[in-house]
């Protein structure tokens, strides 16, 4: 490791103060999306929604605003109760799992474009720093699908820890369902690792920035195989399975309680906002939009640089927005309604975008050759017609719609008697 | 074999037996509802409300006859083929009829009524009266009279069944209560200056079967239906009637006579019924204490600060292993069984000793005794022996002993220095069980353990002091004074710090769980002659043990 | 009952077409119903700041109050029929002999526990002489648990605070009992 100034300002210190902003950035928004979740679910409801807490010791309510302040330090002061009958270890071990999963996904996210070179700074002063923790990582998609597995791990750990055969459930349920929409998500990953050729989120932005054509546009498919399976590894409504709260009173955390339970409830947040980055990184242009934020990443101004970042983040908001309001809109899948829809209609519809996309890929070259911009015209044309297909096609054959109706071919019984004999 | 026809169910009789057309229709399991009839009284037909169809059928056509008019069942011998129909219509309107003629001047008072929740005045008009009330409501006078110091009456609610007034005359003998005034004006009442004052006065309100005769010991202290009843014996004498101890919330509120044909038939005394007060008194003990160092008898001012200096107050768990070596260092033991105990307390106490002691002494603990036997009319006696066991912790005593060493030889092997530990199991009601003079001859011992419900002077001197619990804490079996053998079990749990005598020896033998009787009884009927009969199933009426003395006698 | 009883009555699930089998009809209406509720008007009441609107008191059930009759004794006969009705064993009653000529029994004491309550009603139902009965107070505060345990005095003082505003049930609802 070389120990000049420039290049330890440039490995170490400008990635430390990303973290460090990163982080920062990612608990106060956690904190305020616990927030924002509320007041959806109140305002879905007819109702106001925390509203009350203010600047302490003052009458100032300010909308409620303090209220992630109050909910932290109550986490925090609550009895970091420990129950008699679980596996102590693995127990305290979960929780810390699965946010440190959580926030290393950050690690290859961008969190913007890049920033202009900061003259006078040594090392910082030549070329646009970008903001992305670890910008050298060149198969990032890869990193976000090794730590997204992980997640896995310590919701069973809790599970087991927990010694309670409802969060033991939950465990299994989860295990199950992450396992499971694992597939559909790399498979919508996939088609954009295609298009974009590269397998780097920034560069899959600059791509889409470059074309001006969103991945959305072109394969809307991989988009809803994407989205859906997206709501499923962050065990959002209308997937939440594993807490299931009516069947599992909380599921995998059900033995958690103070710290450790805010830690869960934290990493579930950031699951969310991981889920809401990937979807606007690799189907909504990331950063880009059109005629204001330009294209290059070589030559950029400050405007543009923090345009870009507004740009980005708008997004992200909209797209978790849209996570808040379909958890009161649609019920919860029934689980093998669940594991049906993984595998036997999003694997399937993620293979269709897939073989799409490729031909796509394999023809494109020369097909733009032959219509000059028209092409991707071609491309969004056909990705729509798969989309209507696909779908329409799953419909029909509705593989995740069972009959439930088993009761009206029951045995019938001339006495009672009869009935209850057979008990 | 005399055969009685209960709607149309043919009903055998015994060859002898003489049986009303109530108590036939029972057998066939129709209830005819009936307010003055009473099984242990004699037949005065008045309360009209037991009025059925009877007839004969004639023994060779098989034709009935019925009789035009209803009669009293509780008046109708039932004979070879008498004929009672207890459910036509016109039986059914004669019921509502009576219903409402008693209804006319019965003040509705339910909800303060003692009696309500098992007011047969209650239970028969929801299902024999009529829904309607044609006559309108006299204003509520609340005449109420006193009967005794035991029993009040309150007036209007009588409906002149009379069973009281029989049973003064019939059972108690000193017939206290009369019927005063005639037709519409009747009341019952006490001749000036002879109030009911005989010892079984409160079966009257039992016997009441509407709310007139009150209990002053339970008035207005609880609604019927809150009480929970528990079948328990009777510890007041060495009779052992056969009781309900009825409480809510581990308090006890009353006791009551529960029939047992072959002790009590349906009565209790005054004594037993009253008997109970003890288990609530503030003075009961409810610490384990322990003398730390051993001095001299506590004097009189020391004993009025609740525990003299010299003693600590100790845990259960702490206190039974410390308890346990310091008795097991001692050469000779003594226990002495009170006759309060049950029969499996006795002789767990009593394998306990031995188990440390090969030879330890087991004796017989004080039998109280006041006064002599009363005996009533019909034959129910009050016992002048005031414990419930003596007679099976004598056996158990023999079992070990060989013979029944009594209280005064215990003492005397106590003071003549024989015996260096003595175990004193109390229970007794009060604490007049010893005096300064036994707790002198008591001196001598290294160790002394009383445990008991309330302080003496012997208790003051012991070195373990232990709490005991009452009558209605325990769970096991006494044999009374005929030699019958019931088993009870608990009915309120013992005050907290208080340990039933039976958990804690059962915890210093090591055994597993928790106390369960049945499984000392076993262990008792198998060891010992006198208990076989035990072995078996007790039903709630108790088991004779006199059948193994006789098998005993001839083998 | 079997399955083949008469009066088991069997419906069949409604059969989904295309666009049903699609999901499209719910994730549309899903999404408009709650978009709607998003923006329409909240039913929440801010309550220091708003008081609600109590609709008949005569059937609201609120805090407990023992009335009291003319001469301003309790008009309780301590019959134990609300402490019997109770669901949540909440009323403790000890019923002496009454002082008063007119009367046979009377409460000695007569305790409410307002945390275990659970505001059913059932003791005013049961009560024979309409002597406790349910106010529209609904703002309940305490700071400890025994202070939340209302007993006689405490329940008549809640009638003086409100016979003005909400006089006995029986007398308003044109009933006999006083």
């Amino acid at each position: 490791m070389a120990t000049d100034l420039p290049s330890l300002m440039q490995n170490v210190v400008a990635p430390l103060v990303k973290i460090v902003l990163l982080i920062g950035g990612l608990m106060t928004a956690a904190a305020y999306f616990v927030l924002l979740e509320r007041w959806m679910a109140a305002w879905v409801q007819d109702r106001r929604g925390p509203n009350r807490v203010g600047i302490p010791l003052t009458r100032i309510k300010l909308l409620g605003l303090g209220q992630p302040l109050a909910d932290g330090i109550k986490f925090i002061t609550k009895e970091e109760y420990t129950p008699a009958h679980v596996d102590k270890p693995i127990y305290i071990l979960a929780p810390i799992v699965i946010l440190a999963a959580a926030l290393a996904i950050f690690a290859v996210i961008p969190f913007g474009s890049v920033l202009p070179p900061i003259p006078g700074i040594p090392g910082l002063d030549k070329e646009p720093i970008p903001l992305l923790v670890a910008p050298g990582l060149d198969p990032s998609l890869v990193f976000v699908f090794a730590l997204s597995s992980i997640a896995v791990f310590p919701v069973i750990l809790g599970g087991w820890a927990s010694n309670n055969k409802y969060s033991f459930l939950g465990g299994l349920r989860s295990s199950a369902q992450l396992i499971a929409y694992e597939i559909p998500l790399g498979l919508g990953i996939l088609g954009v690792a295609l298009v974009s050729g590269s397998i780097r989120l920034d560069k899959v932005i600059v791509d889409q920035a470059a074309s001006g054509v969103w991945n959305a546009f072109l394969q809307p498919l991989g988009l809803l195989v994407f989205v859906v399976a997206a709501f499923a590894e962050a065990a959002r409504l209308p997937f939440d399975l594993p807490e299931a709260e009516q069947e599992l009173i909380g599921g995998y955390h059900t033995e958690y309680a103070g710290l450790k339970l805010l830690l869960f409830l934290v990493a579930e947040f950031l699951h969310m906002i991981t889920a809401a980055f990937l979807i606007v990184i690799l189907f909504f242009g990331g950063w880009h939009l059109w005629g204001l934020t330009g294209f290059s990443e070589e030559s950029i101004s400050w405007a543009q640089a923090l345009l870009r970042i507004a740009v980005l983040s708008a997004k992200v908001f909209l797209v978790i927005l849209f996570f808040m309001m379909v958890r009161w809109s649609w019920p919860r899948f029934r689980f093998d309604q669940l594991m049906a829809l993984a595998w036997k209609v999003l694997l399937p519809l993620g293979l269709v975008n897939l073989v799409v996309v490729a031909v796509m890929v394999e023809y494109g070259g020369t097909l733009k050759s032959q219509f000059g911009g028209g092409v991707y015209w071609i491309f969004a044309i056909s990705g729509w017609l798969a989309l209507i297909a696909a779908w329409v096609v799953a419909a029909l054959v509705s593989p995740s719609h069972d009959d439930n109706t088993p009761r009206r071919a029951a045995q019938k019984f001339d006495t009672e008697a009869e009935f209850y004999r057979t008990f | 074999m005399p055969t009685v026809l209960v709607d149309g169910q043919e009903i055998e009789l015994a060859a002898g037996e003489k049986l009303n057309g109530i108590q036939v229709a029972a057998r066939a399991g129709v209830e005819i509802p009936h307010y003055c009839w009473h099984p242990g009284l004699t037949v005065v037909a008045s309360c009209r409300m037991c009025l059925v169809e009877t007839g004969t059928r004639n023994a060779e056509t098989g034709a009935i006859t019925m009789l035009p008019k209803l009669s009293p069942a509780c008046q109708t011998p039932a004979t070879n083929n008498s004929v009672f129909v207890t459910g036509s219509a016109k039986v059914i309107q004669a019921r509502a009829m009576v219903e409402e003629d008693l209804l006319i001047d019965h003040p509705i008072d339910c909800p303060i009524c003692d009696k309500a929740g098992e007011c047969l005045l209650q239970d028969y008009h929801f299902q024999h009266g009529q829904a309607e009330r044609r006559a309108d409501l006299r204003p509520f006078t609340r005449r109420r009279r006193e009967m005794g110091d035991t029993v009040t009456l309150f007036v209007d609610r009588c409906v002149m069944c009379t069973r009281c007034v029989r049973f003064t005359r019939e059972i108690s003998g000193a017939s206290e209560l009369m019927v005063i005034n005639r037709g519409s004006h009747e009341e019952i009442d006490v001749f000036p200056g002879y109030p009911l004052a005989n010892k079984l006065s409160g079966n009257v309100v039992d016997l009441c079967p509407v709310g007139a005769l009150g209990d002053k010991d339970f008035l207005y202290q609880q609604r019927v239906w809150f009480m929970k009843k528990h079948p328990g014996i009777c510890t007041g004498c060495s009779t052992g009637c056969s009781i309900t101890v009825e409480e809510n919330q581990d308090h006890v509120y009353r006791l009551k006579p529960r029939t047992n044909m072959h002790v009590n038939e349906w009565w209790m005394c005054d004594e037993g019924r009253y008997g109970y007060h003890h288990v609530h008194h503030e003075n009961r003990l409810t610490e384990p204490w322990v003398k730390s160092a051993r001095g001299p008898a506590p004097s009189a001012e020391s004993r009025d600060k609740k525990v003299p200096d010299t003693f600590s107050k100790v845990e259960w768990s702490a206190l039974l292993d410390a308890m346990d070596s310091r008795l097991r260092k001692t050469q000779r033991l003594a226990a002495i069984l009170s006759p309060h105990l049950t029969v499996e307390e006795a002789y767990l106490l009593a394998k306990y000793c031995r188990s440390i002691d090969g030879n330890a002494w087991i004796a017989m603990g004080h039998v109280p005794m006041f006064g002599e036997d009363q005996v009533f009319a019909k034959g129910f006696t009050v016992r002048a022996e005031k414990c419930p066991n003596r007679r099976g912790v004598e056996e158990v005593v023999a079992h070990f002993m060989g013979r029944v060493p009594k209280w005064e030889d215990a003492l005397a092997a106590i003071e003549s220095g024989e015996v260096q530990a003595a175990w004193f199991s109390g229970g007794y009601k009060k604490s007049d069980w010893n005096d300064e003079n036994v707790a002198a001859r008591c001196q001598g011992l290294a160790t002394l353990i009383v445990q008991d419900m309330f302080r003496s002077p012997l208790y003051d001197q012991a070195d373990y002091q232990l709490p005991g619990a009452a009558f209605a804490e325990r769970e096991g079996s006494y044999v009374n004074c005929k030699d019958r053998l019931h088993s009870v079990v608990w009915a309120v749990r013992p005050p907290v710090g208080v340990r039933t005598e039976a958990s804690l020896y059962w915890q210093l033998l090591g055994m597993p769980g928790m106390y369960r009787s049945r499984r000392v009884l076993d262990e008792i009927a198998g060891e010992i002659l006198y208990f076989n009969a035990a072995g078996g199933p007790i039903p709630p009426t108790g088991v004779d043990l006199k059948v193994n003395l006789l098998a005993g006698a001839s083998a | 009952m079997q399955p083949n009883d008469p009066q088991v009555k069997w419906i069949e699930e409604p059969k989904l077409g295309l666009a049903g089998k699609m999901y499209l009809p719910l994730f549309v209406q899903g999404l408009a119903v709650t978009t709607r509720h998003l923006f329409s008007p909240k039913v929440t009441v801010s309550f220091p700041e708003q008081r609600p609107q109590i609709g008949n008191p005569l059937i609201y059930r609120g805090v407990h109050r023992l009335n009291k009759d003319e001469q301003g004794r309790v008009k309780c006969v301590a019959c134990f029929l609300c402490a019997t009705a109770c669901p949540a064993h909440c009323i403790d009653i000890i019923g002496v002999e009454s002082p008063w000529p007119d009367r046979e029994k009377y409460p000695q004491s007569f305790s409410i526990d307002e945390l275990r309550c659970i505001f059913c009603g059932m003791c005013e139902e049961a009560c024979p002489v309409d002597a406790i009965e349910l106010t529209s107070l609904f703002d309940l505060t305490g700071r400890s648990r025994e202070e939340m345990i209302f007993d006689k005095e405490k329940l008549l003082s809640v009638y003086d605070q409100t016979k003005d505003a909400e006089p006995m049930k029986s007398t308003a609802c044109g009933g006999t009992v006083t």
